[in-house]
C-alpha cells in the first residue's frame, strides 16, 4: 500500500470521525407542529412561540405545518399510518375522545408537572374534560372559543328593531326573539336573508353547531352519558324552532343557498370571535352579543380545540417540552388576542378584554361570558361513527313538510346503538 | 476479443428475449411496485380488522365481506346508487358524444370552435367544475333555476332534493366528460373511408341506413373501448361526488368510491374500506370482461 493511500485513509477516516464528532455536538432536531390555520397572523404569532423556544433550545427548531381545516384529520392520521406521524398538533373537541382511545396522543402529564411555574391548576375543570383521564393529561386547550350572535346594527336600526346587545340588558334576548327578528329583517328583493347558520355551513357536517345551541337552551341535549336525547320533547321542541325559521318564515338561508352575513347578505349569524377578522372591510355597522336563551336559560355552547403532542412523534420529550412552552401563561395570553383562552388568570385579567382591537371590552365580555357559561360540543369516541350514522337522517329534517319528532325519534334509533 | 467469440454464446431467441425483458425492466419494476403490490396489499387488508388510528389489526378472515354484503343495508343502497349512476351516465355520455362527433367531425363552420367547447371542460379543474355547478343550481339564486323560472318552471332545490340530487350530479358529470368522448369518436369517424358511405348512397341508401349499417358497425371498437372506460369511469367517480353532495341528502347520492373514502379515512375503519375496495374491484373486473365477451359473441 503505497503511502499516498495511507495517508488518503487517514485522512479520510479522520475527517468522518470529525463529522460524525460534529453531528453529535450539533444534534440540531427540528419539531413537526400541524396546525390548519393559514392565517398570516397566527403563524406570525405561532413563529414568535417558536421562536422564545428556540431562545432556551438553541439546538431545536419548530416547524408549522398547514393542512386546511377540511383535511385535517385524515391527513394527520394519513401521516400516523404512514410511520410519520408530527410531533406536535391542533385537535378540536370532537376528535379528542376518538384519539385519546385509540392511544394516538401523549401523556404530558410528568412534563407539565415538572415544568416551574407552569400552574397547571389554573385551567379550568371543564376546560379539560375532554383532555385528562386518570391524571393523564393529553393535550391542553389553547382556543375554548363560545359560539355568539353577530348582528347586522345597521339593518337592525334602520328598521327601528332593538339591537340583540341591547336586549341581552334588559334580559329580552330569547331564541323566539331572534326568530322573530330574523323574519322582519329577511328582505327578498335586495338579497338580504334574515339569519345564516354558522359559516352558511350549518346543514352538513357542521350541524351539529347549528343545532346544539338551540337544543340546550330548550333543555335538551344530544345525548346523555350512553342515552340519546336528540328525540326529547325539548330537542324536538327547539328544532322545530329552527325548522320553522327555515320553511314556515323563510327567513333562515335553507340548504342550497347561499348567504354570506360578512358581506352583508344576511342580518344575523352565529359564529365564533375569531370571525371578526372577515368584518375588517364591512360596510355596515355590527355588533356582538351572546347566544340567546330558551325555556331553559342559555345554551352556551364552547368550541374547543388543544395542542397536543403525539405519542408516536420522534421527539416526545422535546415535544412535550414544548407543550408547557406553548401553552404556559405568558403564551396563552400571545394568543387570547385570537383564540379565547381556558387560562383562568387569562381569562379574568382586564389585559383580556382589550386583547382583540377590532372588539371592544364591552363584546369581549360577551366572550368571557360564553367561556364561563358554556359546555363544549357533544363529542364521543365514536363521533366519526354517530356522524356518519346521523347524517341521512339530519338530512332528512331539510323539507318543508319534515315530521321532526318522527326524524329526530330515527336519528336516535340510528345513533343508540353507538354510544 | 476471440475468446469472448469462443465462449457459449446465447440463442438468438434467448438474446432477444433477454432484450426485450431489459427493455421492459423499468415498466414492470413500476407494475409491480405501485400495481400488483398495492393490490395484494388491499386483498390483505381486507381480511384484518384494522383501525388507521390506533393502528391496531388483527386477521378476521371473511368477516369484513361477510358484514358488507349481509348485514350493512348502506353498502346495497350505494351499490345501487353507483349502478344507478353509471347506468344513468354511460348511456346518456354515449349517446350525447356521438351525436356530437357526428355533427362536428365534418370540416363545418364553427365545427372547430364547438369542438374545442365541449373538450373545454374535459381539461377544467374538476373541483372548479364542481363549485360553480353546485353554484348555478342553487335553489332560488342559482341560474338553472332562474332560468326556468323565466318560463315559469319553478324549479327544485337541485342538490338538495333526494329525487334530483342524483340526475343533477349525472347531468354535470356528463357534461364534464363527454367532450372526451367525442373526440374519440370524431377520430373514429374520420378514419372510416368516404367510399363506404358514397358506395352506399349511389345504392340509394338514406342517410339514417348509411349510419346503420355502415358507421355505426364501424365505430364499434371505437364504440366498445369508449363503453369499458366509461363505465369504468362511472363506477369510480369520487371528486365530483365529494364536491357537490357529499353523498347526501339522505346518502341519495353516496356512491362506492366515496364510502370506501369515508368508510377508511374517515370512520378509520380500514379493514372494512379494503374489503369494500376488492369488491369495488371485482365489480368493475367484472363489467369489463362482460362487455368484452359480449362484443367478442357478436363478431
Amino acid at each position: 500500500m503505497s503511502d499516498l493511500l495511507i495517508k488518503r485513509l487517514i485522512y479520510s477516516a479522520a475527517t468522518m470521525a470529525a463529522l460524525g464528532f460534529g453531528a453529535n455536538s450539533v444534534s440540531a432536531e427540528e419539531l413537526r407542529f400541524t396546525v390548519w390555520t393559514g392565517s398570516e397572523a397566527h403563524l406570525k404569532m405561532l413563529g414568535e412561540i417558536a421562536d422564545s423556544f428556540t431562545a432556551t433550545h438553541p439546538d431545536v427548531t419548530v416547524r408549522y405545518d398547514t393542512i386546511p381545516f377540511g383535511d385535517y384529520v385524515q391527513k394527520i392520521t394519513l401521516q400516523m399510518a404512514g410511520g410519520n406521524p408530527p410531533d406536535l398538533g391542533w385537535l378540536l373537541e370532537n376528535s379528542a375522545p376518538a384519539f385519546v382511545d385509540a392511544g394516538a396522543l401523549a401523556d404530558v402529564s410528568e412534563t407539565l408537572k415538572s415544568t416551574n411555574g407552569y400552574d397547571y391548576g389554573d385551567f379550568s375543570q371543564s376546560a379539560m374534560g375532554l383532555w385528562e383521564t386518570d391524571g393523564a393529561i393529553y393535550g391542553i386547550p389553547f382556543s375554548t372559543s363560545p359560539f355568539l350572535v353577530y348582528f347586522n346594527k345597521s339593518l337592525y336600526e334602520s328598521a327601528g328593531l332593538e339591537t340583540p346587545d341591547a336586549r341581552v340588558k334588559d334580559g329580552t334576548w330569547t331564541w323566539e326573539q331572534l326568530k322573530s327578528d330574523a323574519k322582519a329583517l329577511r328582505d327578498a328583493s335586495s338579497g338580504v336573508w334574515g339569519f345564516e347558520t354558522v359559516d352558511g355551513q350549518g346543514y352538513g357536517s357542521r350541524v351539529w353547531h347549528t343545532l346544539v345551541p338551540i337544543i340546550r337552551a330548550y333543555g335538551g341535549a344530544a345525548w346523555d352519558g350512553d342515552t340519546c336525547k336528540l328525540d326529547s320533547p325539548e330537542t324536538v321542541k327547539a328544532v322545530q324552532l329552527f325548522h320553522d325559521m327555515v320553511y314556515a318564515d323563510g327567513s333562515t338561508v335553507p340548504p342550497g343557498e347561499q348567504g354570506d352575513f360578512f358581506s352583508g347578505k344576511a342580518a344575523l349569524t352565529v359564529t365564533q370571535i375569531s370571525r371578526v377578522s372577515k368584518l375588517s372591510d364591512a360596510t355596515f355597522d355590527w355588533g356582538i352579543a351572546p347566544l340567546p336563551a330558551g325555556t331553559a336559560g342559555s345554551g352556551a355552547t364552547v368550541g374547543q380545540a388543544a395542542v397536543v403532542a403525539f405519542a408516536e412523534g420522534k421527539h416526545k420529550e422535546l415535544a412535550a417540552e414544548f407543550l408547557a412552552h406553548m401553552t404556559s401563561k405568558e403564551n396563552v395570553a400571545k394568543m387570547a388576542a385570537f383564540f379565547p383562552p381556558a387560562r383562568k388568570s387569562v381569562l379574568e385579567a382586564d389585559r383580556f378584554l382589550t386583547s382583540n382591537a377590532a372588539v371592544t371590552p364591552e363584546k369581549m365580555a360577551f366572550v368571557a361570558q360564553g367561556i364561563k357559561n358554556g359546555s363544549v360540543l357533544p363529542s364521543h369516541k365514536r363521533f366519526p361513527q354517530i356522524e356518519a350514522a346521523a347524517r341521512s337522517n339530519f338530512d332528512a329534517l331539510w323539507s318543508k313538510n319534515a315530521d321532526i319528532a318522527a326524524i329526530m325519534k330515527k336519528l336516535c334509533g340510528s345513533i343508540q346503538p353507538l354510544l | 476479443m476471440s475468446a469472448l467469440r469462443k465462449g457459449p454464446s446465447l440463442s438468438l431467441k434467448t438474446r432477444e428475449a433477454v432484450t426485450g425483458w431489459l427493455f421492459v425492466s423499468p415498466i414492470l419494476t413500476g407494475f409491480l411496485i405501485f400495481f400488483i403490490g398495492p393490490l395484494i396489499a388491499v386483498f390483505y387488508y381486507s381480511t384484518t380488522e384494522w383501525n388507521l388510528l390506533s393502528q391496531q389489526s388483527r386477521f378476521v378472515g371473511m368477516a369484513n365481506y361477510v358484514d358488507a354484503l349481509s348485514r350493512n343495508e348502506t353498502f346495497w343502497d350505494v351499490l345501487i346508487n353507483s349502478l344507478v349512476f353509471a347506468a344513468g351516465l354511460v348511456p346518456l355520455n354515449m349517446a350525447l358524444a356521438l351525436g356530437l362527433a357526428l355533427a362536428l367531425s365534418k370540416s363545418r363552420p364553427g365545427a372547430v370552435f364547438f369542438r374545442t367547447v365541449f373538450f373545454a371542460p374535459v381539461i377544467t379543474s374538476a373541483v372548479a367544475w364542481a363549485i360553480i355547478w353546485t353554484f348555478l343550481l342553487q335553489h332560488e339564486s342559482g341560474a338553472v333555476n332562474q332560468g326556468l323560472s323565466l318560463f315559469g318552471i319553478d324549479g327544485p332545490n337541485w342538490l338538495h332534493e333526494p329525487d334530483w340530487a342524483m340526475v343533477s350530479v349525472i347531468v354535470t358529470r356528463v357534461l364534464k366528460t363527454v367532450g372526451l368522448n367525442m373526440i374519440l369518436y370524431i377520430a373514429a369517424l374520420q378514419s372510416i373511408p368516404r367510399d363506404y358511405a358514397e358506395a352506399a348512397r349511389l345504392e340509394g341508401a338514406s342517410g339514417w341506413e348509411i349510419f346503420r349499417r355502415v358507421t355505426w358497425p364501424l365505430l364499434a371498437p371505437t364504440t366498445l373501448v369508449i363503453m369499458v372506460i366509461t363505465v369504468v369511469g362511472s363506477l369510480k367517480v369520487f371528486d365530483h361526488i365529494y364536491l357537490m353532495t357529499g353523498g347526501g341528502p339522505q346518502n341519495g347520492t353516496m356512491v362506492l368510491a366515496f364510502y370506501i373514502y369515508e368508510q377508511g379515512f374517515k370512520f378509520f375503519n380500514t379493514g372494512y374500506a379494503a374489503a369494500l375496495a376488492v369488491v369495488l374491484f371485482g365489480l368493475i373486473l367484472m363489467l369489463t370482461i362482460a362487455q368484452m365477451v359480449l362484443k367478442a359473441s357478436r363478431k
